[in-house]
């Protein structure tokens, strides 16, 4: 691997600048912290603002037309392309232009190459799982906290010999010229927030939550039921700003969260029809083209409140009473719903602050921000240093799209001098 | 020690809130049925009309307010209102929308569903009996202003016997008593 590139995160934003770099005859090595790619995005069964499959997005400039699979047309099947899951930064040493990364690797309990999907061990224990129909690497990950006699039985059973429990932890060494930032957002939970109840009721979810409820391939197959007892929702509320434009938790707005509620609110109203469903917002804030979100939202029927909650009361048949103020009206609502989902603060990944520090970056509201706060260069982290994507902060996914061009840009630029 | 334990719902609040189990959900599907409710949802209760109405200072229910009301169903406090009544119909709220709806005619909507129900200001009856007896509200009288200015004491050629047989066939009329 010569002049390689490391992108660290493999959601939208760094699978992107991955397969572009890569697309660009330049060798690029894409790790992420977890066994599958796909970030926060593999859990968000349709994304805004096309209303698409995540999984179907444009992949590659290079394949034009192609809508298939994200991940098996580039992360396969492009030889520029090292995918390094389960995979995380040790040391970075060297200097600009010229890094050597020493990277954590595995352990490999399960050997994606051979794995074929088969089931078997699946069906033998529990320790394995296949996160996503659409999981890259194709293969199933194996839980060693739930490590049982059928896992055992599945090592020595399986068709491929992919598995070995006894995987250690590997070492990797990465010569690189520059680095990409894509490291991403995690929803907070907001178990801090006393009078939103979060941690204490089981039909108080968030938004991340709901996605996964709402994916057909979840496991209720996309209906919407009570995580308390599997009935049907017949009435739900969402809730805007929790723990953001907050000055006790995150003083930012999270700038994506009132978009990822209407989107919910439309799939609800219009797709599983019956629905009622109340948003209670303080400001609306759809940016740019998202105002049709809003207005085709309120068309499908869902209900808008404006103000804030008063108080939650949960019921015996697991309901919950819950009462807001409405500050349009100067007026207490009681509505009696099934399901309650905080549109909860986007934070920074907790192992941003070791990145930052490694790499002596400039931190932005715990996130990565510009080396140069007043240039138009939003992507540029340092010397040979990019950020793109929701490491900047939070971004819808068509932003950390463009960001992750803008960096592959700023590369191929930077080879050409 | 023991008050402490005793308290185990949640606190005391002296919060009386309105149950929207009981509001009729289906009001809004009645009022966007009517003339010119089409729009009615696209309301984002930005308060513009309020901002633009002359006489909602006067009001207890502002015209978003009134919005807010139809949307979550409360029916008979809108349709009991003296609001949609005073209303001056001077359109500056629907001129001003952002999001086209037409405040102006929705409150014609209510009024007209109110009357159905016979929930009509006796004020507002009277007009209607004073339209329906000499077929115009306002009869010109000889005085000295038309004296001053030249004219005969009484219009010339003004005949309100039709106005009068037409309105006997409408609505008007059964407001007022008669048979329509």
């Amino acid at each position: 691997m010569k002049d390689a590139v490391l992108v660290i995160g493999a959601g939208v934003a760094g699978m992107t600048a991955a397969i572009e770099l890569a697309d660009s005859n330049i060798e690029t090595v894409l790790i992420d912290r977890l066994p599958t790619a796909g970030g926060n995005a593999l859990d968000l069964y349709k994304a805004f603002p096309t209303d698409d499959c995540f999984y179907c997005f444009e992949g590659s400039r290079s394949r034009p037309g192609i809508r298939k699979c994200f991940y098996r047309s580039a992360l396969i099947d492009q030889p520029n392309l090292h995918l390094r899951t389960d995979t995380e930064v040790a040391e970075i040493s060297g200097s600009p232009g010229s890094f050597t990364v020493k990277l954590t690797v595995g352990p490999r309990y399960v050997d994606s190459r051979k794995c074929i999907l088969c089931g078997l061990c699946l069906e033998l224990s529990n320790a394995f799982e296949q996160i996503s129909p659409q999981c890259q690497p194709q293969a199933v990950i194996y839980r060693p906290d739930l490590l049982d006699d059928g896992a055992k039985k599945a090592e020595s059973d399986c068709p491929t010999k992919a598995i070995n429990l006894n995987a250690e932890p590997t070492e990797e060494t990465v010569n690189i010229t520059d680095i990409v930032l894509a490291t991403g957002y995690h929803e907070m939970q907001p178990i801090n927030v006393d009078e939103y109840s979060y941690g204490k009721h089981p039909n108080i979810i968030t938004q991340l939550e709901l996605a996964k409820i709402l994916d057909p391939n979840g496991e209720s197959g996309g209906a919407l039921l009570r995580p308390s007892d599997g009935a049907q929702v017949k009435n739900m509320m969402m809730i805007q700003c929790v723990g953001s434009r907050d000055e006790n938790y995150y003083a930012y707005c999270s700038k994506i969260c009132c978009v990822f509620a209407l989107k919910h609110a439309k799939i609800v109203s219009s797709e599983r029809n019956g629905i009622g469903i109340t948003v209670v917002y303080m400001d609306m804030r759809t940016y740019d083209r998202h105002e049709r979100y809003y207005r085709e939202t309120r068309d499908s029927g869902v209900r808008f409140l404006r103000g804030r909650l008063h108080l939650i009361d949960p019921r015996e048949d697991g309901t919950l009473d819950v009462t807001v103020y409405d500050s349009l009206l100067n007026k207490y609502l009681r509505h009696n719903i099934d399901l309650l989902v905080l549109s909860s603060a986007l934070e920074p990944p907790e192992s941003n602050d070791g990145i930052i520090q490694l790499l002596d970056v400039q931190m932005r509201s715990g996130f990565i921000g510009p080396s140069d706060p007043f240039s138009e260069n939003e992507v540029v982290a340092g010397d040979h240093l990019y950020v793109c994507g929701s490491a900047t902060g939070p971004t819808e996914v068509p932003e950390s799209v463009t960001q992750a061009r803008a960096v592959v840009s700023k590369i191929l630029q930077g080879r050409r001098s | 020690m023991s008050d402490a334990e005793e308290q185990t719902g949640p606190p005391i609040t002296l919060v009386e809130p309105i149950d929207v189990s009981k509001l009729d959900s289906e009001f809004r599907k009645t009022i966007r049925s009517m003339p010119n409710g089409e729009e009615l949802m696209a309301c984002f209760a930005c308060s513009t009309c309020t901002a633009a109405c002359p006489i909602a200072n006067q009001w207890d229910y502002k015209p978003h307010q009134l919005i807010r009301m139809i949307l979550l169903g409360m029916r008979d406090d809108v349709l009991s209102s003296k609001e949609i009544w005073e209303c001056l119909t001077c359109f500056q709220c629907q001129e001003r929308c952002p999001q086209k709806v037409r405040v102006t005619d929705i409150f014609f909507d209510c009024k007209n569903l109110a009357a159905e129900e016979g929930m009509i200001p006796d004020n507002i009856i009277g007009l209607a009996r004073e339209l329906a007896e000499k077929g115009q509200l306002y009869v010109v009288t000889a005085d000295w202003e038309r004296e001053d200015l030249g004219l005969e004491p009484e219009v010339p050629g003004l005949s309100a016997n039709g106005i009068r047989e037409i309105l006997k066939t409408t609505r008007t009329n059964k407001i007022v008593g008669g048979e329509s």
